[in-house]
């Protein structure tokens, strides 16, 4: 469904501040295997998100999507097929607007915008259905600024937003980071529950070991710029957290790694 | 305009610049295509779709190369100066007898006032406009673009083309900023070059007024609050200017208005946030909306309250307050207001102190004696002292609920104040005079002596003429060699029949008691009777002035006296209802010396003793005039024509004799606060207006139509579409007309430096004056063999590489005629030009002070005077329509003796003579 193939990219290039973000990176996904990512900082896991999203575009390398080139494809046009949901709970609605409008624009994404009304009733019914899922008793503030709402909740609505449209790829950008354990938990089950009813097939980068474990059917673990292990769904069943990072330090011994990015990860992972 | 300014800043999220220059983008295509005869309809839609054009250029420059929005902006309006300027051909565009869509309107009007038609067909296109874009911004593709200005990287992410909308939405506003231009110019008369500037600021003020008035977040409400906040804007500078305040006070009071309304959410939030409200969202709503409507009221009562204070309306707070309204200026009124405010002050009420006296006068006109008396309760008068039978007639049957005094009536119960002098109005007392009858005899038997027959005429059916016409009857019964000739009507139109009848059976004398529809009928007796040189003698010393020979009434000063003891009972506690109307006795006779000669009766020197009122002229006395001077900015120029205009009207003596007063205006050279004096000058009724400079002489001619208008200090009057030639004009404005003197001084140019080939010539296009000038050098130059280099500038700053490209490309002499641009630059021109020994030439005389060599002007002083002298013609009687547009450049020479000597040249005898102003 999805490849990437000898992916390279740096910013700033010949400058001080130079970054080579992904190092020849290839990658196949299976349609409906859901994909979660751990790594370093600046391993290149956010831009090899982007890279997929179309929000940047690699030095060298393809991006197929279903057999189609879209390496050179913008954001908004990829967007037909590919969902995000970002970090920034605060970034994935439109702040000034409704609820109902917000799931609005979500329901179009994709499509062409015209001049008919936007808000008919048959689009309201369908809205309220759809807020059902979050169980977060939303049905009857359809009409209430986005604004309004807490962290957790514009989170859950980004979700929503997300698959609405069934989307062929669903990208989750670290998207509990921001949240408090409680909201972030109930993310997860959204994500959860979604995901498994409408098979999508998605990519999660998260901080977390715990939910790389539990999620997914094949976990990624990238290091500067490169993927470094690619972990089966049989595998993970087996593995805890600590064998992660037992990992991880094996990548020290063999000179990947050095100590202080070990400790680094252990704070992090924590 | 608002509703493009708000698309751009809210939506999309930043101020666009561009539209100060795509208001004159539409323009000045509507100007152009109007004139030119295309349909004004299909001519307002390519103006939506040129300045359409300009608000996509500023998104592409914005989108495309990630230009900060403001900068692209003001990129864009930069660039379109020069693209109207091209679309245009020249700097202003008179529009006034073209037709337009508003024309259009104006001819659908089923015979409303003018006003009441045009505001109820905007109310109706504006309902229309507020619905259509509310229901725009909720469709599909409305919701993606307000998505797109709100969250730009969630509206790319959910497959929205975030740069193709966003030039969409601001071509959009641009294209509605360009109507808006489109109209104001047809609403005018006029597009202008100069007309967007200040565009942005009005319309970020008026999206947030109507974001603060009506802060509801919904779509509609956004776009209701846009029009509310459009309107509301222009409301205030309205009324600001209502209420009397100076146009440049007007400005600071805007801003300080908006600021006001800027702060106040702020202040609100940080309150909220101290208190922690709840975020319950209907009561933070209402909360917010009361307090703000709150500090927007208080803002107000700022603006009122110091216009109140500049207009002195409060001159301290004294505790009783005293309205005194008389009809008129007349003489014998005067002489009632006069005791009346005498007195007071010797019962101890000086006006300012303890007592506040509000002076009235209705200047004949019944329409003003009652918004005097709308005034006097809306001040909370403790009571109204009314001067004349008509204001006292009106003041009783308005006010019932505070005393009302009447100082002089001939007789108050036929107007209703009682049946007698005890049984009256409740709130009323006063003063009144009844004449005695054997007066009246006494009076006409000392100007007519021997035997005479004396006719009066009267109402049968009102029961105070029948008594004093019995007391007349009665007393001439007395006199055996007087008798007496009685004819009675039933109304006015009876009166000149019975005149007639009375002259015809041989009268000597009409004598005339007091008769409600007699008085009102005089001018008919008097005619007949004039006709007969027979005089008339009559019962009302008011009557004096139309024609009536002697009068016998009563004293006016005293009852004037007696109502302000009245007064002072009441203020003391009495009640009006207990106080029974006094008669004045005390006789004032009066007599018209006029109308004597005119009937060629001599007055015995006794009379003429014992007469204590005498009225000369038939005219009744002038009510006092105004006359406004409106002048568009402070140049040197406009400050010198000021100052001959008001010279000549005051050592004329026409202000004193015609009673007139002047209200000299300024528009600080902007075009709002121009439109916005003239509109005021209309709506205050001014008797005359004159006007200094061409921009004002435009903007008057638009917006006035009936008040007879002089101009002066104007270089062109026909190309600004007043006049097709100097008889042929608009029938209420006429004026003189200044040429700068451009042949004279080319014609100098010849005579001092006959060998001379090349002229150097800057000028600004934009500058409608320049360009009549410019044309005129180009044929003077070709007249004299000369050859002329233009140069053309948009800005100062580059004025100087300008004339130094001239200098370098060889040129003998250089010159300029009061173009703006370059006079602003003029000591660098000229020491540009000293250096390389290049003679300049101005049309400004004093130039010669900063550095030119010769210049032939016209005396605006003098030119000042001889608009003057056009409006007292006008002012004398003549109708602008008859008075042809003259032509009047008094020159004067200015010589730079010294710069002569440096290069070697003799200024020939003629022109050192007539010059003006020689610098050595």
């Amino acid at each position: 469904m999805i490849s990437l193939r000898d992916i390279h990219k740096k910013f700033n290039p010949d400058t001080h501040n130079e970054v080579y973000a992904l190092r020849g990176v290839s990658l196949d996904i299976a349609d409906g295997e859901f994909v979660t990512i751990i790594g370093t900082n600046g391993s290149g896991k956010s831009t090899l998100l982007n890279v997929l999203a179309g929000t940047v575009t690699p030095d060298s390398g393809a991006v197929l999507l279903k057999g189609k080139d879209v390496t050179r494809q913008k954001d908004f046009e990829r967007a037909k097929q590919i969902a995000r949901v970002f970090q920034n709970p605060f970034m994935g609605t439109a702040p000034d607007m409704t609820i109902a409008e917000n799931l609005l624009i979500a329901s179009l994404r994709g499509r062409r915008h015209h001049l008919r009304m936007g808000l008919s009733a048959s689009r309201r019914i369908f809205f309220a259905g759809q807020i059902k899922r979050l169980e977060m008793q939303m049905e009857d503030r359809l009409d209430n600024i986005i604004g309004s709402l807490s962290g957790g909740q514009r989170q859950a609505v980004s979700l929503l937003m997300a698959v609405i449209q069934k989307p062929d790829v669903l990208l989750l950008d670290e998207h509990t980071a921001a949240l408090d354990p409680k909201s972030a938990a109930q993310i997860i089950r959204l994500t959860k529950a979604f995901v498994e009813s409408q098979q999508l097939t998605t990519f999660m980068v998260t901080h977390s070991m715990q939910q790389a474990l539990d999620l997914g059917s094949r976990t990624l673990m990238m290091h500067q710029g490169q993927i470094i292990d690619d972990i089966p769904a049989a595998e993970k069943a087996r593995l805890s957290p600590d064998d992660l990072l037992d990992k991880f330090a094996q990548l020290r011994k063999t000179e990947k790694l050095t100590d202080a990015m070990l400790e680094q990860l252990r704070r992090e992972y924590r | 305009m608002a509703m493009g300014v708000f698309i751009t800043f809210r939506i999309h999220d930043f101020p666009d610049i561009t539209v100060d220059g795509s208001f004159v983008t539409g323009a000045a295509m509507t100007a152009v295509l109007t004139v030119a005869g295309v349909n004004p309809w299909l001519a307002l839609l390519l103006s939506f779709l040129a300045a359409g054009a300009a608000g996509a250029v500023t998104a592409f420059i914005h989108t495309r190369f990630s230009i900060n929005g403001l900068l692209a902006g003001i990129l864009v309006m930069t660039g379109l100066y020069s693209v109207n300027l091209h679309i245009m051909g020249r700097s202003n565009i008179p529009l006034l007898s073209e037709a337009g869509v508003i024309n259009w309107i104006k001819t659908l009007n089923p015979g409303l006032p003018y006003e009441i038609w045009l505001c109820l067909v905007f109310g109706l296109i504006l309902a229309l406009f507020w619905l259509l874009i509310s229901l725009f911004f909720r469709t599909d593709f409305g919701i993606a673009m307000r998505a797109t200005g709100n969250n730009p990287a969630m509206a790319a992410a959910s497959g929205i083309n975030v740069n193709a909308i966003k030039l969409t939405g601001i071509a959009m506003a641009n294209g509605l900023v360009g109507i808006s231009g489109s109209l104001v110019a047809q609403y005018q008369g006029f597009a202008d070059i100069g007309m967007g500037v200040g565009s942005i600021v009005f319309g970020l003020a008026a999206v947030i007024i109507g974001e603060t008035v009506l802060p509801m977040k919904s779509i509609w409400m956004k776009a209701l609050g846009v029009i509310a906040g459009s309107i509301l804007f222009r409301l205030m500078v309205a009324l600001a200017l209502y209420v009397g305040l100076d146009p440049i006070d007007l400005k600071l009071i805007t801003a300080v208005f908006v600021l006001a309304i800027l702060i106040a959410p702020k202040i609100l939030q940080a309150r909220k946030a101290k208190t922690g409200a709840a975020a319950d969202m209907p009561s933070f709503i209402r909360h917010r909306a009361w307090a703000l409507g709150l500090l927007a009221v208080a803002a107000l009562c700022a603006i009122a309250g110091y216009a109140l204070f500049k207009s002195n309306l409060f001159a301290g707070k004294p505790k009783i307050r005293i309205g005194v309204v008389q009809m008129s200026d007349h003489a014998l009124l005067n002489l009632t207001r006069e005791g009346f405010v005498k007195e007071m002050k010797n019962l101890g009420y000086e006006d300012g102190k303890n007592v506040a006296l509000d002076l009235e006068n209705a200047s004949g006109d019944m329409a003003t004696v009652n918004s005097i008396l709308d005034k006097f309760i809306h001040n909370r008068v403790d009571a109204v002292v009314t001067i004349s039978t008509n204001c006292t007639q009106a003041a009783i049957s308005k006010i019932k609920d505070r005393p009302v005094v009447f100082a002089t009536v001939a007789n108050p119960f036929i107007i209703g104040a009682g049946a007698s002098d005890t049984d009256h109005l409740p709130n009323v007392t006063g003063v009144y005079g009844a004449v005695p009858m054997d007066k009246m005899i006494e009076l006409t038997r000392t100007i007519l002596l021997g035997k005479i027959k004396v006719g009066c005429i009267w109402d049968a059916a009102q029961t105070n003429s029948v008594f004093n016409v019995n007391q007349l009857k009665a007393e001439i019964a007395r006199h055996p060699d007087i008798t007496f000739a009685g004819a009675t009507i039933t109304g006015s139109a009876d009166v000149q029949q019975a005149a007639q009848a009375l002259v015809h059976s041989g009268i000597d004398a009409f004598v005339l008691a007091p008769d409600n529809i007699v008085f009102s009928a005089l001018e008919s007796v008097i005619r007949e009777a004039n006709a007969r040189k027979i005089p008339v003698i009559i019962a009302d010393v008011e009557r004096l002035a139309d024609g009536a020979l002697a009068a016998c009434g009563y004293d006016y000063t005293q009852s004037g006296a007696q109502g302000a003891r009245l007064v002072d009972r009441i203020l003391k506690g009495e009640k009006p209802a207990n106080i029974p109307f006094e008669r004045y006795s005390k006789l004032t006779i009066g007599i018209n010396p006029d109308v004597a000669r005119k009937l060629g009766i001599t007055l015995p020197a006794s009379l003429l003793d014992k007469a204590t009122l005498i009225t000369g002229g038939t005219q009744k006395e002038k009510p006092a005039k105004r006359l406004a001077v409106f002048v568009f900015s402070d140049s040197t120029i406009l400050e010198l024509s000021t100052k001959g205009i008001l010279d000549e009207l005051r050592e004329s003596g026409t202000l004193k004799k015609h009673n007139i007063s002047v209200d000299v205006k300024n528009a600080q050279n902007d075009y709002p606060t121009a439109q916005a004096i003239v509109q005021d000058i209309v709506r205050q009724k001014y008797d005359y207006i004159v006007t200094a400079s061409s921009l004002a002489l435009q903007v008057t001619a638009n917006g006035n139509k009936t008040i007879p208008h002089v101009f002066g200090a104007v270089t062109d009057p026909y190309r600004m579409g007043i006049a097709k030639n100097a008889a042929d004009h608009l029938p209420n404005i006429t004026g003189v007309a200044t040429f700068q003197p451009v042949e004279s001084t080319i014609a100098a140019m010849r005579a001092i430096f006959p060998k001379a080939k090349r002229i150097g010539l800057v000028w600004n296009p934009s500058e409608a004056n320049s360009e009549a000038c410019t044309l005129k050098a180009r044929a003077a130059a070709r007249k004299y063999s000369f050859e002329l280099i233009e140069k053309t500038v948009s800005r100062t700053d580059e004025v100087k590489d300008a004339v130094t490209a001239l200098v370098t490309s060889g040129i003998d002499v250089f010159f300029t005629s009061g173009d703006n641009t370059v006079i602003l630059t003029q000591a660098t021109v000229a020491q540009i030009l000293q250096r390389h020994k290049i003679p300049y030439f101005t049309n400004d005389p004093s130039d010669v002070e900063r550095g030119a060599f010769f210049c032939v002007g016209a005396d605006y002083y003098q030119v000042g005077r001889e608009t003057a002298k056009t409006a007292i013609r006008v002012i004398e009687g003549a109708a602008p329509k008859d008075i042809p547009i003259h032509e009047y450049v008094p020159e004067a020479i200015g010589v730079h003796q010294g710069l002569a000597d440096r290069y070697g040249v003799v200024i020939p005898e003629v022109f050192l003579k007539k010059a003006k102003v020689i610098k050595r």
